[in-house]
């Protein structure tokens, strides 16, 4: 008996489910997330998200062994940060994501002609940015969410975390706030940038001289020239950090700065950051 | 008892449209119904197609006019309307560290598809479109011919109701040219998705569409299917051992349009040879060759054009 089979490669028409805008939001949103990452991607492409992660949560995990190994009040106190200090560990972290990852979410896109190609599909411009950020934004949450909670959880089940489920609802509610304003933060920071370019190196170092020069410029201000303390709101390299402070109820390292005006600040650069890109997309010629 | 077969609807509908960049008028006033089947639509740079492909898409609208694409309108439908079409553009670029079948199974998924049938009908679209072992490949690493293959396999994959392609035959080598030709050919024909093909190359059309649609600065200079587009300016060439001066004069007082080369003469808006032979008679002229006028689709092209 012979082993032959005829297969049929003819064209076959598909009949099957069509998920439409919303499938191709998703869709969009995995890709991009899986393409962030490297996932699918030559070694190189995962070396640094690597090691965003890596800087993000072993701080965590560290500080989670020393709470559990250690018994003394005292020492634990002078030795794990409060959870407002802690992104003072993990803030590396999200400037290397926001500065050398998070562009690769547009700008090859642009580069490579793949952008003519969404907007040929269900997606439209809207759709698209916001996969885009959805995407980045979710991926920064990992980082500034995980190593939070993951030290409340360990605190709560060392019994050296707050006092009854008020205390904890409540830290729960600070951390998940302090997570994503940094998280919808940076995203806004990095996209802005990234959507003047589709060189991803360019929009790299457009992100990292403005994260610096604003912390030059804004500390010479005050430091050097007597301005007031308010002008603190444009080191865009610590407003985040000096907020998430403040929604942990804890002074921060920027006291002199108000809290309403971190609470005005923070919210108007991530809003600033999402219409540059919402007005450079609209305008953007597709390549066809 | 007969029953009258209903038109088969157009797959375009373009009606007044009117379309400006800045100070450039890139379509001006364009009405026209692209039928079911394969369509050429044919014109120089400039001449308004791929504006009138991006409407298609919904990607911009009309300043005036309307626009319907397969019974939509784009301009408020435009996510329904895509989801329905394939589209090849003309550029090359394409995300070169992608493998071809991750890049065909993703925009098959972005046109709706569960990730399951995108990955089924990706390999099956590759297949289709000639690409073997080369899928697995990024796309960085493959041929111009190559690439334009894994646009259309993505073009294909999610089984569009149209298929618009710009550009496609676009730096291949003859044999490429001939077989991407004869694949559009195939997926008009076998596959019966309705294609807009969208070309400066006029032998191209002519060898793969039913019908085409001619631009010329933002104008429908001609639209039709090839054969009506060829019929639409006949005429007879005529040569004659001499006199064709005279010939031509006489011929233009009844009336005809003639275009006159020495001994050679085209001779429109006749009622046949009839005119020409009297008028060949009536001169005394020797008569070497009298024949209806062969079109090729650059003649009508030339025609449309007013040249």
């Amino acid at each position: 008996m012979s082993d032959a089979r005829i297969i049929d490669r003819g064209y076959r028409v598909y009949d099957g489910v069509r998920r439409g805008p919303r499938g191709a939001t998703q869709s969009l949103i995995k890709h991009t997330a899986q393409r962030v990452l490297g996932l699918r991607r030559p070694t190189r492409a995962k070396i640094l998200p690597i090691l965003t992660a890596a800087i993000a949560y072993v701080p965590a995990i560290v500080f989670v062994g020393v709470a559990a190994l250690v018994n003394d009040t005292q020492v634990r106190t002078n030795v794990l940060p409060t959870y407002g200090a802690y992104y003072g560990f993990i803030a590396s972290a999200l400037v290397i994501f926001a500065t050398f990852v998070a562009p690769e979410a547009l700008c090859p896109d642009r580069r490579t002609g793949l952008f003519g190609l969404y907007l040929a599909s269900p997606l439209t411009r809207d759709t698209y940015l916001i996969a885009k950020a959805a995407a980045v934004s979710g991926l920064l949450a990992i980082a500034t969410l995980g190593p939070p909670v993951l030290l409340l959880v360990a605190n709560v089940l060392q019994g050296i975390g707050p006092d009854g489920p008020g205390e904890v609802a409540l830290l729960a509610i600070r951390v998940l706030a302090a997570g994503s304003v940094i998280a919808l933060y940076y995203t806004a920071l990095s996209l802005a940038v990234a959507s003047m370019t589709d060189r991803r190196a360019v929009a790299s170092a457009g992100i990292l001289l403005l994260l610096l020069v604003t912390a030059a410029v804004s500390g010479t201000l005050v430091e050097g020239v007597g301005l007031p303390d308010w002008v603190y709101v444009f080191n865009l390299n610590v407003i985040p950090f000096e907020l998430a402070f403040r929604i942990y109820g804890e002074p921060g390292n920027l006291p002199q700065l108000s809290t309403a005006a971190l609470a005005v600040a923070v919210p108007a650069w991530t809003v600033a950051g999402a219409i540059v890109v919402w007005t450079r997309y609209r305008r953007l010629r597709v390549v066809r | 008892m007969p029953t009258s077969v209903p038109a088969a609807p157009a797959v375009l509908v373009a009606r007044d449209v009117v379309k400006r960049w800045g100070t450039t008028t890139a379509l001006a006033g364009a009405t026209v119904e692209i039928p079911k089947g394969v369509t050429g639509l044919l014109g120089a740079n400039g001449a308004g197609k791929t504006t009138l492909l991006g409407m298609a898409l919904g990607l911009s609208r009309p300043d005036t006019g309307t626009i319907e694409v397969l019974g939509l309108d784009p301009t408020t439908s435009g996510p329904e309307v895509r989801a329905k079409i394939g589209y090849s553009p003309e550029h090359h670029s394409l995300p070169p560290d992608t493998k071809a079948f991750d890049l065909v199974a993703h925009l098959a998924e972005i046109h709706g598809l569960p990730r399951r049938d995108a990955t089924s009908r990706a390999s099956d679209a590759l297949f289709q479109v000639g690409l073997g072992e080369e899928r697995l490949r990024p796309i960085g690493t493959l041929s111009t011919g190559q690439r334009q293959r894994v646009k259309l396999a993505a073009a294909l994959a999610h089984d569009p109701e149209l298929l618009l392609l710009d550009e496609p035959t676009d730096g291949l080598d003859p044999m490429q040219r001939d077989d991407m030709l004869s694949l559009i050919r195939r997926i008009g024909t076998d596959f019966g998705i309705d294609v807009i093909l969208s070309s400066h190359l006029l032998d191209e059309v002519e060898r793969v569409c039913d019908s085409a649609v001619i631009l010329g600065e933002g104008r429908v200079l001609a639209s039709g299917s090839l054969s009506s587009l060829k019929a639409g300016i006949g005429g007879w060439v005529v040569e004659v051992d001499g006199g064709g001066d005279e010939l031509a004069g006489v011929l233009r007082q009844g009336g005809a349009r003639v275009e006159a080369d020495g001994r050679h003469l085209v001779v429109e808006d006749v009622a046949g040879p009839a005119p020409i032979t009297t008028a060949i008679a009536d001169l005394g002229l020797g008569l070497i060759r009298l024949e209806k006028r062969r079109l090729s689709l650059e003649d009508v092209v030339l025609d449309g054009m007013g040249r």
